[in-house]
Order: structure tokens, then C-alpha cells, then sequence
């Protein structure tokens, strides 16, 4: 599975980012979540950012602790925080920025779609975001 | 234990050219919570007695509240300052990201004084505060200095608060740009940044806002949400934001045509949600945190206006700068309130002050200038005068841009009779003769003439009932209990920072529910509106302290001498006798004596008389 982004219904109102920021650091900041939205043209545009879980995860490939994996279950590439060396080259070498440094425990930290039931599109308002399933390897 | 609370406020002299953090103090927090009640404490102990609201002492000020920042729905924040339109309190409100992010800078509010020597920009960043030089960005617009700020200082994310040139030259009612089709229109705080040599603040902030109760807060927030989305007018707004209103007053015949002359226009349905989603409108857009999308963003595609992005033309824009000025064309409206956005103008005011100026030429008390036909319905004449207003670039517009209180002294003759305002502060877009409970709320409103503390209009049109009763518009008894029933929710919950908009969804009881949970702090309904009261009350002290006249607390001539020429209002006007009824009986329950001042019990029962004064600590 994975997070299918539809600009065309993103208000803006970063629901998401909050929803995603309270799980992940116990708090509210949208800095602090790990999706972005992107705002152009005075705001007449809003392109929620969300993790790939690619196929060939640069993020994955440059941790040099093996920090990174992909879970079976959902094919989320996720971090594992106790390997986690907060080097940051996953953040350096993610070209969507979307693996932050968590405020408190200053490890890394990237989508791991909720074990599956990912928060952000629960609390969209307009279906901005939805849960799509690709099958093969995304399956 | 976390609260809503970030515990600090920043303090920056731009004269000294020195930051200061304080602590929030305790009792602060609990006799005015945030925003508004911050605010109406504050500017009463910093503002030295009688100080002017462009001397670089006046305070200028922004606050969020408590639930701001956090995942509450549709929460903002205000600025608060003295008014250079009014001389009165004035509390600002602006939606958007500006307001929270000062929450994730970790600040419950900036307050800003002094005079810079130079233009200078504020740029904050959690802990670092700079005061960073302008020159460069002076005389830009408000937009254009936004996005330059952006550029130099490599950061899109950051939020900022930015004046245009009508700020720059402290026209009385120029307002804060906070981003994209976000302002603080009403009452000149533009004006007070101007004067303090201040283009813009910018800020970006890295902490987390945290809640006391977790769980409790998310099953509030759940609520609120169930709430908003069970509400009739919550859809509407959602919908079309506050266009669709243009046609309701329209048929109601409250909606204001050539200044005021009439209560309904021939083409509203052009001016509305109709006539905007077909020339406008493509996608919707929300502030930060908010479920509505009230805003709705597009472009005008065709014609000699094409290219430009627009927000919803909301109801007052539409009203003031579209029918009260004869004007039906949409995406000349449209074109217009931009003008007023990016050169920082307050697009009511200034609707108010072209159509006093249209009006004063039909009656020959002003000349046109030179080539201009200043004429209700004609665009360019308005175009002339906005510049005219903002830029300082012609003679009317600077008497204009000085607003219709000042403009009718200077013109003399019987101009009073049709300059609309109260204390000031030029008259929204509900001209309430034949709602009488409306036309208390714009007498009595703290900053003057406004429709935002409390508007029984839809009430009163409709005979809706309230507290289990039909409302007559045309009756004065029970309206004052009304007002003031609506002018303390309105205060209590902008204490929070709440939109008003969520409020035709969101119980008061649910307000108390996210505020008890986010702060760990126990509060009911009733703790909101004794808030409210309170904050009402040390506002009046503020008043009356920088020279409130009571017998201020009056309507526009107009609504009295000139009965409703047609229309569902037809004939309809307010008598002397009427006002002061209504007004008699809202001092009485306001706790006031006949002439509009707080009794020492009042005060006492509201606990003013024995707070602390809050100091900034040199």
C-alpha cells in the first residue's frame, strides 16, 4: 500500500500534518511531521508530499547503520530507532523531504504509513489523500 | 506537566533595539487566557495614559491563545494596538499560518514598541531575534516585500506579517498582510507598524505545541469536529464562504447600495456566490488547521483584469467596494479589494470612503478632479482613489485616507449627514434600519462601529428564535440582553483565538472542553462568557481612559434621517427614542451607570479592580 496525494482537492489545511506530528512526536508543529505540503502560486496550489516507500529507497541505501528496511506487511520503508546513528544521510539523500529529525529524541524519522492505517488520511477533510494499493512489490 | 501554553512572551524595543523574554504570569493566564484577554490587559497597563497611537511608546501586538497551534479546529490568532482611526482599542483578527507559528517560535505573543531610526524587518526564529535592515524593501508592496523577505532570507516557510505602502505612509486604516489573502484589515494597525519603521516580522519556529490531556483534547477536538460538520451553515460557508450572504442581505434589504443610500441593489446576485464561482472561483482553501475551506481560490481568466488570483471577494469587500459604490461588475471588485490588499488598505474603510466621496460629488460638496467622473459605478473613479488613499498621490485621497469621521469635519457643511461610521470606524457592509438589535450591536462594539462582536442580523431577519423565542427586528425590548450575550461569547471565546465562522458549529461547551484539556486547567461555558464580560469591561476602562465620549455610542445620521427608500426595508429608521432604550437598558445590565461607565461593583464583581498591573521589567 501507499499514500496516493491528489492536489487538486489539498485545501492547505494541514489536518494531516497534525494528525501525523501528534504520533510522531507528541506534540503539534506541521514541521514536525513526516509529509509536507507544498504551497505555489498564492496558495491557488497545495501539493501534499508524502513518502514514496520506493522501490529503490535511496534512503535505505545510504544508512550505514542498516537502519532501514522495508516491513512486509505493509511495504512501508521504515526506520528502525534503536539502530539509528542520526547521521542524517537518509534526510540528505531524500529528494522529497520527508524524513525529519525528531525535536526530542534527535533520531531520524520517516512515514511508516501507521502499521497501516496511516493517521494523515484519516483526518483529511476532502480525500486529498487516500490509501491506494499497487500490488506487486508494493503489496 | 505540558500545557497549551509556551509560558513566554517576546518583547523587542525597536527603539533601544533590545529583546526581552518574560514569563507569562500565572495570574495572567487565568483571569485572561490568551489573544484577546491578553490584549485587553496589556495594551491597558503598557500604553502610557493618552499616549498617540503612532508614538513609537504605543505597543503593537500579537497574540495567539492557548488552543492556537495545536490540532483545535479553525483557531487564529489577533493583533492588538490603539487605533489611529479611532482612537480607541483596537483587536485585529487574521486566519492563515502567521499566528501559529509565533506559538512554535515559543512565544504566547510579541510585543513590539518604540520607532526603528530605519525601516527594519523583525526576523524570529525560536530563540534569535533580529531586527534586520529594510531600506531595501520599503515602498514595496505588501506581497512583494513578502515574498523578497523569502528569497533573502532563503526560507519559504516563513510566515510573515508584512505592510504595504499604505502602512508605510500610517494612512489610518492600513492593514497587516499576514500572507496570501490574510489580513488584519480593520482599524490601522498597519499604520502603527508603519510609524514604528517596522516593514515586516518574520518568523519560523521549531517547538512543539503540547496539551495537557492528550486524550481528553483529541475526544474535544473530535467533538468540535462532529459539530461543525452537523451544521447547516457550516456547509454553506463551506460552500461559498461568506459570498452567499450577498444575496440574504440582498433580500433582506440590509445590504448597503451607493454609501448607504439604499438597503438592496439590483445586481447582487452578480456580486455573490453566483456571480463569483463563475468568474472566479476553481478550488477551496483553508487556514491552518481548519476544516471548512471557507476560502475560495481562483484567478479572473478573461478581460482586462485577467491574471489575477483572488480569494473569495468575502461579503464585506463585495458590499463595500461592489453595491455600496454602484459597482456590479465582480471582477472589478475583485481588482479593486486587491489594490487594497497589496497596498494595505482596510477594504471596508476604504469602500466606505469612496462611497462618502461618491456621494459628496452627487451633492456638490467636492469637486471631481480632473478627469476623473467621480460617479457612483465607476471603477476607475474608484481605482483613483484607492492609489489616491494608499500612495498619498492626490488631494482627495489623502483627505479621504484620513477616513469619513475626519473627511466629513474637514468638508463641513452637512457631509455628517451621510459619513457613515461609528467612532470612527467606517460602517460594515449590514445597514441595520429595520434590525434594531443590529444597529445596538454597532453602538455599543468596542473598536467602533463593527460587525464582528456580535451580529443579530440573520437572527432578527429571519424572526429566528433565540433562547426559545421569535425576535421582532423591529422591537427594542429584550435586544440589549442579546448584544451583550453575543458581545461576550464573541470576547470570551476570542480570548482562544476562535473564527467567527466556527462558531455557527461549535458549542461554547466545546470551546471549554479543547480549553480544560489542552491547559489542565477546569473550565465550563460559564467561565467563557464571565471572560468575555471581563475582557468587555476592561476595554470600556480603556476607552473611556483615552477619551471615549459615551454619547459616542451613536449610529450614523443616516439611519435616523433617511428612511429606507425601497425595498423589504422600505421606510425604515431608526428614532432617537428607539437607541436610547436599547442603550439605557444595555448599560443597565452591563453593570454601567447612565452614562455608559462601569460601577465600582461591576468592576469588582469581575475581579478588575484588584489585579496586578503587568510591567515590562528593564
Amino acid at each position: 500500500m501507499h499514500i496516493r496525494a491528489n492536489f487538486d482537492r489539498c485545501t492547505g489545511c494541514r489536518l494531516c500534518q497534525f494528525a501525523c506530528a501528534e504520533r510522531a512526536c507528541s506534540g503539534y508543529n506541521p514541521r514536525h511531521s513526516l509529509l509536507r505540503i507544498q504551497n505555489s502560486t498564492e496558495h491557488l496550489y497545495n501539493f501534499p508530499i508524502v513518502c514514496n516507500h520506493c522501490l529503490n529507497a535511496y534512503c535505505q541505501n545510504v544508512c550505514p547503520a542498516r537502519a532501514i528496511s522495508r516491513d512486509e506487511q505493509t511495504g512501508a520503508v521504515v526506520i528502525d530507532e534503536n539502530r539509528c546513528i542520526s547521521c542524517g544521510l537518509c534526510a540528505q539523500y531524500c529528494p522529497l523531504g520527508v524524513i525529519i529529525r525528531h525535536p526530542e529524541s534527535d533520531k531520524y524519522a520517516k512515514c511508516d504509513l501507521c502499521g497501516g492505517h496511516p493517521l494523515c488520511v484519516q483526518a483529511c477533510p476532502t480525500g486529498a489523500l487516500e490509501i491506494a494499493y499497487t500490488g506487486g512489490d508494493h503489496a | 506537566m505540558p500545557n497549551a501554553y509556551q509560558g513566554t512572551l517576546l518583547h523587542i524595543d525597536l527603539s533601544g533595539q533590545e529583546v526581552q523574554h518574560l514569563p507569562v504570569p500565572q495570574w495572567l493566564r487565568e483571569t485572561f487566557v490568551g489573544g484577546k484577554g491578553f490584549g485587553a490587559k496589556l495594551l491597558y497597563d503598557l500604553l502610557p495614559a493618552g499616549t498617540a497611537p503612532l508614538d513609537p511608546a504605543t505597543p503593537l501586538m500579537f497574540f495567539p491563545g492557548p488552543l492556537t497551534g495545536t490540532k483545535a479546529p479553525s483557531i487564529r490568532a489577533c493583533a492588538v494596538t490603539k487605533s489611529p482611526l479611532t482612537g480607541l482599542f483596537l483587536d485585529s483578527y487574521f486566519g492563515g499560518e502567521f499566528g501559529q507559528e509565533i506559538k512554535y517560535a515559543g512565544y504566547d505573543g510579541l510585543i513590539i514598541t518604540g520607532r526603528a531610526p530605519q525601516p527594519v524587518y523583525l526576523y524570529i526564529a525560536d530563540t534569535t531575534v533580529e531586527i534586520r535592515p529594510a531600506a531595501s524593501l520599503w515602498g514595496q508592496d505588501a506581497l512583494e516585500a513578502n515574498a523578497n523577505i523569502k528569497r533573502e532570507c532563503e526560507d519559504p516557510s516563513l510566515k510573515i506579517v508584512t505592510i504595504g505602502q499604505a502602512g508605510e505612509k500610517r494612512v489610518p486604516f492600513a492593514l497587516l498582510s499576514c500572507e496570501f489573502n490574510r489580513q488584519a484589515g480593520r482599524g490601522g494597525a498597519g499604520a502603527v507598524m508603519g510609524a514604528k519603521n517596522l516593514k515586516a516580522v518574520a518568523v519560523r519556529g521549531e517547538q512543539l505545541v503540547k496539551v495537557a490531556d492528550p486524550e481528553g483534547f483529541t475526544k474535544a477536538v473530535a467533538q468540535a469536529h462532529t459539530e461543525l460538520e452537523g451544521s447547516d451553515d457550516i456547509q454553506v460557508l463551506r460552500q461559498t464562504g461568506t459570498a452567499s450572504a450577498v444575496e440574504f442581505a440582498n433580500e433582506a434589504g440590509l445590504f448597503p447600495a451607493n454609501n448607504f443610500q439604499d438597503s438592496s441593489f439590483a445586481k447582487a446576485d452578480r456580486l455573490g456566490d453566483k456571480g463569483q464561482s463563475k468568474h472566479l472561483w476553481l478550488g477551496n482553501i483553508a487556514c491552518l488547521g481548519c476544516p471548512i475551506y471557507c476560502s475560495k481560490i481562483g484567478a479572473i481568466r478573461h478581460g482586462k483584469y485577467a491574471g489575477t488570483i483572488s480569494d473569495t471577494v468575502e461579503y464585506e469587500s463585495a458590499g463595500l467596494l461592489g453595491a455600496n459604490l454602484g459597482i456590479s461588475d465582480i471582477r472589478a471588485v475583485t481588482h479593486l479589494t486587491r489594490l487594497c490588499d497589496v497596498f494595505g488598505l482596510d477594504s471596508m474603510s476604504a469602500g466606505g470612503a469612496i462611497g462618502f466621496a461618491m456621494e459628496a460629488a452627487e451633492k456638490g460638496i467636492i469637486d471631481a478632479p480632473d478627469g476623473i467622473d467621480l460617479t457612483f459605478g465607476n471603477v476607475e473613479a474608484a481605482e483613483y482613489l484607492i492609489r489616491g488613499m494608499a500612495l498619498q498621490e492626490n488631494e482627495l485621497g489623502r483627505l479621504l485616507s484620513q477616513g469619513v469621521r475626519r473627511a466629513a469635519v474637514a468638508l463641513g457643511g452637512d457631509s455628517e449627514a451621510f459619513a457613515q461610521h461609528t467612532k470612527g470606524l467606517e460602517t460594515p457592509a449590514w445597514g441595520p434600519r429595520g434590525a434594531l438589535g443590529t444597529g445596538l450591536a454597532f453602538m455599543t462594539a468596542d473598536r467602533g462601529g463593527c460587525h464582528q462582536r456580535g451580529l443579530p442580523a440573520p437572527i432578527e431577519i429571519t424572526h429566528d428564535e433565540y433562547n426559545g423565542k421569535p425576535v421582532d427586528p423591529r422591537a427594542t425590548e429584550g435586544k440589549a440582553a442579546m448584544v451583550m450575550e453575543m458581545q461576550d461569547f464573541s470576547a470570551g471565546t476570542d480570548a482562544l483565538v476562535k473564527c467567527d465562522f466556527a462558531t455557527a458549529g461549535i458549542a461554547i461547551e466545546t470551546y471549554a472542553a479543547m480549553l480544560s484539556t489542552a491547559t489542565g486547567v477546569e473550565r465550563d461555558a460559564s467561565f467563557l462568557t464571565d471572560l468575555g464580560a471581563r475582557i468587555w469591561n476592561q476595554i470600556r476602562l480603556f476607552n473611556l481612559r483615552e477619551g471615549l465620549d459615551p454619547s459616542d455610542d451613536r449610529l450614523p445620521k443616516r439611519f435616523f434621517r433617511d428612511p429606507v427608500p425601497s425595498g423589504p426595508q422600505q421606510g425604515q429608521h431608526f428614532t432617537t427614542e428607539q437607541t436610547a432604550a436599547m442603550l439605557e437598558e444595555y448599560y443597565a445590565l452591563r453593570g454601567w451607570d447612565a452614562s455608559g461607565v462601569p460601577t465600582s461593583t461591576t468592576l469588582d464583581t469581575l475581579s478588575l479592580g484588584t489585579l496586578p498591573r503587568f510591567v515590562l521589567n528593564s
